[in-house]
């Protein structure tokens, strides 16, 4: 069997509309296979400028802007469209230096798939970053 | 032999280097406008039944920026509608193609492609959904008197004067969102989960956060998993605001276990 990998979206759904950067640095930073947990000798501990995979710590400010939208919020309206969130995407987790080198020694293994059907799925831990929040 | 009064440059610095994207089958080919990181050109480092997707890049710099993100991203996402794909997270870099070959795909090889095997004909798609907020709440006071109580106390009263009640009702506020982020996330995980292989929740990134579930799913069962979604959005209308991202390299899928485990 000879397979091509195709470049571009060839047929189908094609690409996600709403597949922002936001969504990329959520997935391509904080998830896949860790190359350190394979490789050691010849890993090259390149610096990565990248926005930070965002994790939601509730804070006072966000209690107050919750007080303060339903302060707003007219109670006896019965039904009306809020504002789509998907701006606000934009404004989430600060830019930051951060370098991934050779120095982690998280071992890593491939999730099994086997038996996942059965009744009692096992979620797949992910890896704890050390260091951050 | 170096001329006088010239810097020699210093001893082995590598200028080069092999990026590596993920993790393919050995029988694949790659089609010739592929293109990776900062447009790179794309190529396949085989060993046995497996092969890694690279490009060998300079080392100018660091890496990272939107478009190289993209680029990672897209070019994984691409081959996995067409081939198994195990993804490598942003940023993996060894010195050769030489160790490429050695390190990764030689010292992994069979546990590689156990794992091809296990994702050959699957793809991952995303579900993030998000609470429109006014309708979310109007739900949270229409269930909660205590949250309507407060509500009133700090009802157009300057945040000065009111601020305590307004932490504690956004306290409640964010504590009822969450419960409802949990009931909906196994709601939808569960109700799509019939279309899908398998299904891991993600976490929250931001306040309203209605969803984030990541689903495998059968290549041949696509067209009905999106329909099905399509369904869960109809329900939500007005309520959450659904995205679906894919198909996409099972990033979700392959994962790493903490030391030990």
């Amino acid at each position: 069997m000879t397979t091509a990998v195709q470049p571009a979206g060839g047929g189908g759904l094609g690409r996600p509309s709403g597949g922002g950067l936001a969504d990329v640095i959520d997935t391509i930073l904080d998830k896949g296979l860790v190359i350190d947990a394979y490789v050691r000798v010849s890993l090259v501990g390149i610096e990565v400028l990248a926005i930070d995979a965002r994790i939601v710590v509730a804070s006072v400010d966000t209690y107050l802007q919750f007080a303060e939208a339903a302060n707003r919020l007219d109670l006896t309206q019965t039904e009306e469209q809020g504002i789509p969130g998907l701006m606000r995407d934009l404004q989430e987790g600060g830019a930051k230096y951060k370098t991934r080198g050779a120095i982690e020694g998280v071992g890593e293994k491939l999730r099994e798939f086997v038996g996942m059907d059965d009744a009692e799925r096992s979620v797949p831990r992910r890896r704890r970053r050390s260091g951050e929040e | 032999m170096t001329a006088p009064g010239q810097t020699r440059p210093a001893e082995k610095v590598r200028d080069t280097a092999c990026y590596v994207y993920g993790i393919l089958p050995g029988d694949v080919e790659l089609t010739p406008d592929a293109r990776g990181l900062r447009d790179y050109d794309v190529d396949l480092v085989r060993h046995g039944e497996i092969a890694a997707l690279v490009s060998d890049i300079d080392l100018g710099g660091p890496i990272g920026r939107p478009e190289d993100l993209t680029a990672h991203e897209r070019l994984l996402d691409d081959a996995a509608v067409e081939v198994p794909v195990l993804p490598m997270r942003f940023g993996a870099v060894l010195t050769s193609r030489e160790a490429v070959e050695r390190e990764l795909l030689a010292a992994n090889h069979d546990q590689f492609l156990a794992a091809l095997d296990e994702i050959e004909g699957r793809v991952e798609y995303t579900l993030k959904g998000r609470y429109e907020e006014r309708a979310v709440l109007r739900e949270i006071m229409s269930e909660n008197p205590d949250a309507a109580g407060l509500l009133e106390q700090i009802r157009d009263r300057p945040e000065e004067l009111t601020r305590d009640a307004r932490i504690r009702l956004g306290e409640f506020i964010n504590q009822a969102i969450s419960a409802k982020r949990d009931a909906d996330t196994q709601w939808a995980a569960q109700t799509l989960g019939e279309y899908a292989r398998a299904s891991v929740p993600r976490r929250p990134t931001h306040p309203e956060d209605a969803v984030q579930v990541a689903f495998l799913v059968e290549t041949d069962r696509r067209s009905e998993f999106e329909k099905a979604v399509a369904k869960v959005a109809e329900e939500w209308q007005g309520r959450v605001t659904l995205r679906l991202l894919g198909p996409m390299a099972p990033y979700d899928f392959v994962v790493t276990p903490s030391p030990g485990a």
